[in-house]
């Protein structure tokens, strides 16, 4: 037998055993002549193959993941950017106009991916701005500022890629911003005027409606007398919600998706210590501080 | 996966779900390609997702020539290896906990670990062009027609590689063994 014969049976034998399943056993008895030769080749494949099991580590895993979806976004940004170079100039009168009038759309949807460097982030930053306004709950609000507080520190840790330290702490200001609005949401004085562009809205059924015990406050000012904590009031629209049960059943949800958002900002940011030049970790060190303080001071005013 | 042809042109349009799919349809294998390559599970992690940011901004040169994606991803797996191992030339550091799989008892593990960190070891003795075979076939589950795609040989030539490969990682782990 030639060389190359031996080959495609060594060949023929790894499929039947790696692929197919088969034993060592039965693949010997198919080639009894070269059994003697293919047995210790095919032991040491085994013991190759073993090295297939070498799994990533699961944290690692998941930073690479996170890694890999903030280059995704930036890459798709970095494409719309081209197209909408000239738009923050009129960044805020047409966030108002798309989010008022056009309800969104594309341009909103491609601003919601950018990145602090990139022009559309005004843009991002207005519309959500306006949404928060336009929104009419006040668990419709908590809600959205748990998500823009979650783009911050995605933010943050993308400028920490890229060396800016300036940036990291004026986001790192933005997401202080958002974290404490949430908990005076949480609280229950989401009366207070929002900094914004636009006065805040009631809700289109409470606008309509008889006055009627509620938790949401009516037009908000700074001097409005803070409705009591949305947790122990009775059944009514605290959270926007219909009943008590509603009521619970948002907070229950809102409670889960800050821990889960606290777990994870953590992680991230402490990857990006771990990672990151000796330039920037003062300024991450601090949003770090500022996420932690500020989740846990949401979830404290949850219970 | 969907049809890979598809997919990649999805991707090359910078839809994030079909990156998506890419991603987790190779990662682990890259992963274990480039462990496998270089014996250092911890630096492999690194150069994985180095791989993917590779992948991710030069995609849209990826071509469609008859030659499968896998093989271009690949391609890139081992410029990267070829760069790393250019650049360190170091001692492999020792295999931590990447090695245990779920279910494994502690000893159960420590034999894994054992067994995968001697394999990884001798695999140092084989060629490039062995070990490249070796960890293609073996580590990442391609087919001799796939290898051939990304290491640009024939068949044959693979078959030829894989043959002296385990033989050179058979001799090499029992010099292991006897040490």
């Amino acid at each position: 037998m030639n060389k190359k014969e031996f080959d495609n049976i060594l060949n023929e034998c790894l499929e039947r055993l790696l692929v197919k399943g088969e034993s060592l056993e039965q693949c010997l008895q198919s080639y009894p002549e070269q059994a003697a030769e293919l047995k210790p080749l095919l032991e040491t494949a085994l013991a190759a193959r073993e090295a297939s099991t070498v799994q990533p580590r699961p944290d690692f895993r998941a930073r690479a993941r996170y890694q890999f979806q903030s280059a995704l976004k930036e890459m798709a940004a970095g494409k719309s950017r081209t197209s909408w170079g000239w738009f923050p100039r009129w960044a805020t009168v047409l966030a108002i106009v798309l989010v008022l009038v056009l309800g969104g759309g594309g341009t909103v949807f491609a601003a919601d991916g950018s990145m602090p460097d990139s022009p559309l982030y005004s843009v991002k930053l207005a519309t959500e701005q306006v949404r928060l306004t336009l929104t009419p709950s006040q668990m419709g609000k908590a809600r959205l500022c748990a998500e823009l507080a979650d783009r911050r520190v995605t933010e943050i840790a993308y400028m920490a890629n890229k060396g800016d330290v300036q940036q990291v702490e004026l986001i790192t200001e933005r997401l202080d911003d958002k974290l404490d609005l949430l908990v005076v949401l949480i609280e229950g004085r989401g009366g207070v005027s929002l900094p914004g562009i636009l006065p805040a809205a009631p809700p289109p059924e409470e606008a309509a409606a008889p006055p009627a015990p509620t938790t949401t406050p009516p037009p908000p000012t700074e001097e409005a007398q803070p409705a009591p904590p949305v947790a122990i009031t009775g059944p009514g629209k605290g959270w926007g919600g219909r009943d008590a049960d509603d009521q619970n059943s948002n907070q229950a949800q809102l409670r889960n998706t800050l821990a889960s958002d606290a777990a994870s900002n953590r992680a991230v940011l402490r990857a990006a210590l771990d990672e990151m030049p000796e330039s920037v970790k003062p300024a991450l060190r601090r949003a770090l501080a500022v996420s932690e303080d500020g989740y846990e001071e949401a979830l404290d005013a949850l219970e | 996966m969907q049809d890979e042809e598809s997919l990649v042109r999805r991707a090359q349009k910078h839809d994030q779900e079909a990156f998506a799919q890419i991603y987790e349809e190779y990662f682990d294998r890259i992963y274990r390609y480039i462990t496998f390559k270089i014996g250092d599970a911890v630096e492999a992690e690194d150069l994985t997702q180095q791989v993917f940011l590779n992948t991710l901004r030069s995609i849209s040169s990826f071509k469609w020539r008859g030659k499968p994606f896998s093989a271009w991803l690949y391609r890139i797996a081992h410029n990267q290896v070829v760069d790393y191992l250019r650049k360190k030339k170091k001692a492999v550091v020792p295999l931590e906990e990447n090695l245990a799989s779920a279910g494994d008892n502690p000893q159960q593990a420590a034999e894994r670990k054992l067994g995968i960190e001697r394999v990884l070891a001798a695999a140092r003795h084989l060629t490039d062009a062995q070990r490249e075979v070796i960890s293609l076939r073996f580590t990442s589950e391609l087919s001799i027609a796939q290898v051939a795609e990304v290491m640009g040989k024939s068949q044959g030539a693979v078959k030829a590689l894989q043959h002296s490969g385990i033989v050179a990682l058979r001799r090499a782990l029992s010099v292991t063994q006897n040490e």
